[in-house]
């Protein structure tokens, strides 16, 4: 038996290994996060006085209906990444799961969208979605309605084509984890299920999604979370309009901060949008207590 | 007779759809090649399509024109950077919170996954000051530090669920020898967990390499600039020759494409490993 | 405002360009697109200025013909770089000559003590000489100069000269003759403005800064800047209803999908190319308006934006602002340099070889004799009409920061049919009022 000694240095040299990363945390986000925050309380606009002005920053932000507005639009995006991605990488996995031939070449095809750099990306999509030279263009002349609009000039579509365009760079990553999680699933319950006369629907709802559970949902935690913070793909490709609609918090508050330099303010908004989604994660986290397992 | 009609029914459906699938992926990323080979004149008569003619000419002028190797340099040392930091500081995390016994991992390990919701426009202004007092501000190793900050949290996460699974008998007898646990580390732990560690590596290069919004707050120095803002001036500023910009996007994603291709059988082994979670 | 991007733009021109940087005659260092520290130092002078198309031939004409032997200049191109001067000057640090978009910008600094009092400086130079007076007014904060306003700017309408004459149409003054010329044009399928804004979304204050002081009325808009009208008076209401139809109706950019998303370039492609026939910017696309037309073979010209009268009439402003970091090392040789900035001689060389807009300055006109004429021609015409008082106002210029970033951003939700021009106008009164009182609205010059 290892000695209590032994033990005993063996858990203070396991902090010993975690301290470092935590130091460099607490030096590159957590202080200055604090310090984000003690700016939430105040006018600071980047320069000079940083004057204290209590919780005006947030009474103002309460009744601040563009931030309400592009919360509204992180809800959207949250929705649809929640579904689109999600059914096209199951749907994608799960027949991959069951291929034997060129199931590496779908792989490597599927993700390589995933390594592209976002501003790559958002530039080469909105040329493919230019209303006359790019696909849209490429419809209307095949006689498909709907398409003659700039897609990413209507207010009404606007949000949802960047969305789409991100789910474009997404779901490659999605299937490939759940590609992973669903190889673990034993190949004897498949076998059960097909004995019992279920087709691929039946067994895909049965065996497969509950079998890969914990990595679904923590990709949906993820997921979530991320959902807030999106900012790339509506920067480069919208900027937030056309008329704010596709405006998320992410470009809000970097407008804020380095376009109308009020940093107290664009803190404020920050600290909002931090407390949503540590919510999310203690929501998650409540779940697993209560024997969800993820 | 019916089921034999079933079964390849199903197959070719199941390839039907991923052949969709495939299209849908792989499609944007031909026309951006056919593109950057095109003129001009075949570009406006030939949005999408193959080009009529194969020229290499933009693929020089880009070259030149972006100072390609200046900051796919920078990207690369980024890159690098962040991800020997996070491979080492973050593995030594992962490793203590997954194997030694660490009182109070759950506290850790909820804060490693909280600091992942924190989003950087909280801190990014007062970081730029922190920076500057620290005299870290406009230079690469500053901006290595804020990165591997923001993306060791979820890859410590990553990184423990991959170590958990390790039996633990191949630790024990190397214990009882009296070893280390840096030697444990080192050569048990590693030999067996690297393309967990691998595949850790090939997300936070994606990260790293994509990153343009913090490089761009913390970097004034225009000779220091990642690839991505290089990317974004050169289809600005020549937007009007989308032939061109097409070129720039081809050789800006050309080393990551390449470095994921080369490793990504690895890549796919490591996420088998951790899939248990 | 210059087209500027509000990200990032031509890295790749500064770096072929830094390869041809030239040092003159004397050690001067001149470089753009830095390297090496920005911090100011002792025998070095700093200036930091936006990274666009123009600017490497700013810092070739600027740096190169500095010759003094004593101070080094080192002029560098950064993407984004008023938000990177604000941040760095904030942090203690930052250039030694600021510049920033306009006074508004500049004004803030001053009001948070980071900029050098220019009084004495002016005094020595004689810029208050050379200078137009409104735009000294301008710099002034708290009753002491703080900035000097650079690249003088107006909007006018630009239009296709062969489309026109093609189709016997004459340029048009008035507002109801612009009506009439816009339906003609739509009535032969030719779209009557180009535009876009997907590139900057400024161009959205291009189009309110032309209508509203010359449909809205110059003086109504002068009353609504110094306090004592209101932005909500009915011919500005008006205006503002004006443009949102020509907007839904796709009079300009051929419909609101097409406006958000046309860059710049494109329209001036469509513009050369007679698929629109008018353009409503501002006179710094001198710069570039013949390379487009030469193109497509046909020829421009311009017209002062239509009044309601007829009358010509000039919204004037200015493009940047320059101030002297008080964190700077050398106050004295960065005056020095901002004097060579607005030496009439560079600025004509400025003019003349960039093809930049020059600042407010008394030029000799024989300088400019080899610009075209018809860029000659709207210099002089808008120091005539300066001079008369006669003029209207950009809205970057003369607004205070918070009502400038609203009336861009909110118009487009008049737009769309969310708000009414009047609730609009009614926010931008509050906004603006608030600012007023706080002071920080740029000084408007006496009518």
């Amino acid at each position: 038996m290892l000695s209590l000694d032994y033990r005993q240095k063996m858990k203070v040299g396991a902090w010993g290994f975690v301290l470092p990363i935590i130091l460099l945390h607490a030096f590159a986000i957590v202080i200055p996060a604090g310090a984000g925050i003690f700016y939430s309380f105040t006018s600071f606009s980047g320069i000079g006085e940083a004057n204290w002005i209590g919780l005006e920053n947030y009474s103002r932000l309460i009744g601040d209906e563009s931030f309400h507005a592009a919360l509204l639009n992180n809800l959207k995006w949250l929705l649809f990444f929640w579904t689109v991605p999600f059914s096209l990488a199951i749907l994608a996995a799960s027949l991959l799961a069951q291929v034997k031939r060129g199931a590496m070449l779908y792989r490597v095809v599927f993700f390589i969208p995933y390594v592209l750099p976002s501003v790559v990306v958002g530039s080469l999509w909105r040329f493919l979605l230019h209303p006359d030279d790019g696909l849209p263009g490429l419809a209307s002349t095949l006689g498909i309605p709907g398409f003659e609009l700039a897609l990413l000039g209507r207010s009404e579509t606007a949000l949802w084509t960047v969305a789409f365009v991100d789910n474009w760079h997404y779901w490659g990553f999605l299937a490939a984890i759940l590609l992973v999680a669903m190889q673990g699933v034993s190949k004897e319950l498949y076998e059960a299920a097909r004995l019992d006369g279920a087709n691929y629907f039946h067994q895909l709802i049965h065996v497969t999604i509950p079998g890969i559970r914990p990595t679904l949902l923590f990709m949906f935690l993820m997921t979530g979370i991320w959902s807030f913070l999106v900012f790339d793909y509506v920067w480069v490709m919208t900027g937030g309009g056309p008329a704010g609609s596709s405006e998320v918090i992410g470009t809000f508050i970097y407008r804020t901060a380095f376009q109308n330099f009020e940093v107290g303010y664009a803190a404020a908004q920050g600290v909002a949008v931090a407390s949503i989604a540590i919510t999310i994660l203690i929501l998650f986290s409540l779940l697993r207590k209560r024997g969800w397992e993820i | 007779m019916n089921n034999a009609i079933r079964t390849s029914a199903r197959v070719l459906s199941s390839h039907f759809i991923l052949v969709v699938l495939f299209v849908f992926a792989a499609f944007p990323l031909a026309v951006l090649i056919f593109n950057s080979l095109k003129s001009r004149t075949d570009l406006a008569q030939n949005p999408m399509g193959p080009p009529t003619e194969i020229l290499f000419s933009n693929f020089v002028t880009a070259w030149n024109e972006s100072a390609f190797l200046l900051h796919a340099t920078n990207s690369a040392i980024l890159v690098a950077g962040t991800v020997a930091l996070i491979l080492t500081l973050g593995g030594m995390a992962a490793y203590s919170l997954a194997r030694l016994e660490l009182p109070g991992a759950v506290v850790v390990m909820g804060y490693m996954i909280s600091l992942t919701a924190f989003p950087v426009w909280l801190y990014l202004v007062p970081l730029f000051f922190q920076w500057r007092t620290l005299g870290l501000l406009d230079t690469l190793p500053g901006l290595i530090l804020i990165y591997t900050a923001i993306n060791s949290p979820l890859a410590i996460f990553l990184l423990r669920s991959f170590l958990v699974q390790i039996p633990k008998e191949l630790e024990e007898s190397a214990q009882l020898d009296g070893a280390s646990r840096w030697s444990i580390l080192l050569r048990i732990i590693l030999p067996i967990s690297w393309t967990g560690f691998l595949t850790i590596a090939l997300v936070v290069a994606v990260a790293v390499w994509g990153e343009f919004q913090i490089a761009f707050v913390i970097l004034q120095d225009t000779d220091k600039y990642p690839i991505t803002t290089s990317f974004l001036a050169f289809a600005e500023s020549y937007g009007r020759d989308w032939t061109l910009t097409s070129a720039v996007a081809v050789i800006a994603i050309a080393p990551i494409v390449t470095l994921f291709i080369i490793f990504q059988r690895r890549f796919a082994e490591g996420l088998t490993q951790g899939s248990v979670k | 405002m210059k087209a500027s991007r509000i990200s990032m733009v031509s890295m790749g021109l500064v770096f072929a360009l830094a390869g041809c940087a030239t040092t003159s005659a004397s050690d001067t260092a001149t470089e753009s697109g830095g390297s090496g520290s920005s911090e100011s130092a002792e025998g070095v002078v700093t200036m930091w200025i936006d990274d666009n198309m123009v600017n490497p031939c700013f810092a070739d004409v600027v740096g190169g013909s500095w010759t003094d032997q004593e101070i080094g200049l080192q002029i560098e191109l950064k993407p984004q770089w008023d938000s990177l001067t604000k941040t760095a000057v904030a942090a203690g640090a930052g250039p030694d000559i600021i510049m920033t978009p306009g006074v508004s910008y500049t004004a803030e600094f001053a009001k948070a003590g980071a900029l050098v009092p220019l009084d004495e400086y002016s005094d020595l130079y004689g810029w208050g000489a050379s200078f137009a007076p409104w735009s000294m007014a301008m710099g002034v904060s708290d009753g002491t100069l703080y900035s000097l306003q650079g690249e003088l700017e107006t909007m006018v309408l630009w239009y296709n000269k062969t489309v026109f004459e093609e189709n016997g149409i004459a340029a048009p003054t008035s507002t109801a003759e612009l009506n009439q010329v816009a339906d003609q044009l739509s009535g032969l399928g030719i779209q009557p403005f180009a535009s876009g804004n997907v590139d900057w979304q400024g161009v959205n204050e291009w189009l309110l800064s032309s209508v509203w002081s010359a449909q809205g009325g110059s003086d109504n808009v002068y009353a609504a800047l110094n306090g004592s009208g209101s932005f909500t008076s009915p011919s500005i209401v008006e205006a503002t209803a004006q443009l949102t139809e020509w907007m839904q109706t796709g009079y300009i950019g051929g419909g609101l999908d097409r406006y958000y998303t046309t860059p710049i370039d494109d329209y001036l492609v469509q513009l050369a190319q007679g698929e629109a026939a008018m353009n409503i910017e501002g006179s710094w696309r001198f710069e570039n308006i013949d390379q487009f037309f030469t193109e497509a073979g046909s020829e421009w010209d311009w017209v002062s934006f239509p009044t309601a009268d007829g009358e010509p009439l000039f919204s004037i402003g200015t493009g940047s602002s320059w101030a002297l970091n008080a964190n700077g090392a050398n106050p004295d040789a960065a005056a020095a340099v901002l004097d060579h900035v607005f030496d009439a001689a560079t600025q004509a060389a400025l003019v003349v070889q960039c093809g930049m807009s020059p600042s407010p300055i008394t030029l000799d006109m024989a300088d400019l004799s080899s610009i075209d004429d018809r860029q000659s021609r709207l210099y002089a015409e808008v120091a005539a009409a300066a001079e008369s008082g006669s003029y209207g106002y950009l809205t970057w210029s003369f607004w205070g920061p918070k009502s400038n970033t609203y009336l861009v951003q909110e118009i487009e939700n008049v737009w769309a049919g969310t708000m009414s021009e009047t609730e609009f106008l009614a926010g931008l009164d509050a906004i603006f009022l608030e600012e007023l009182e706080a002071g920080d609205v740029p000084p408007l010059p006496l009518r």
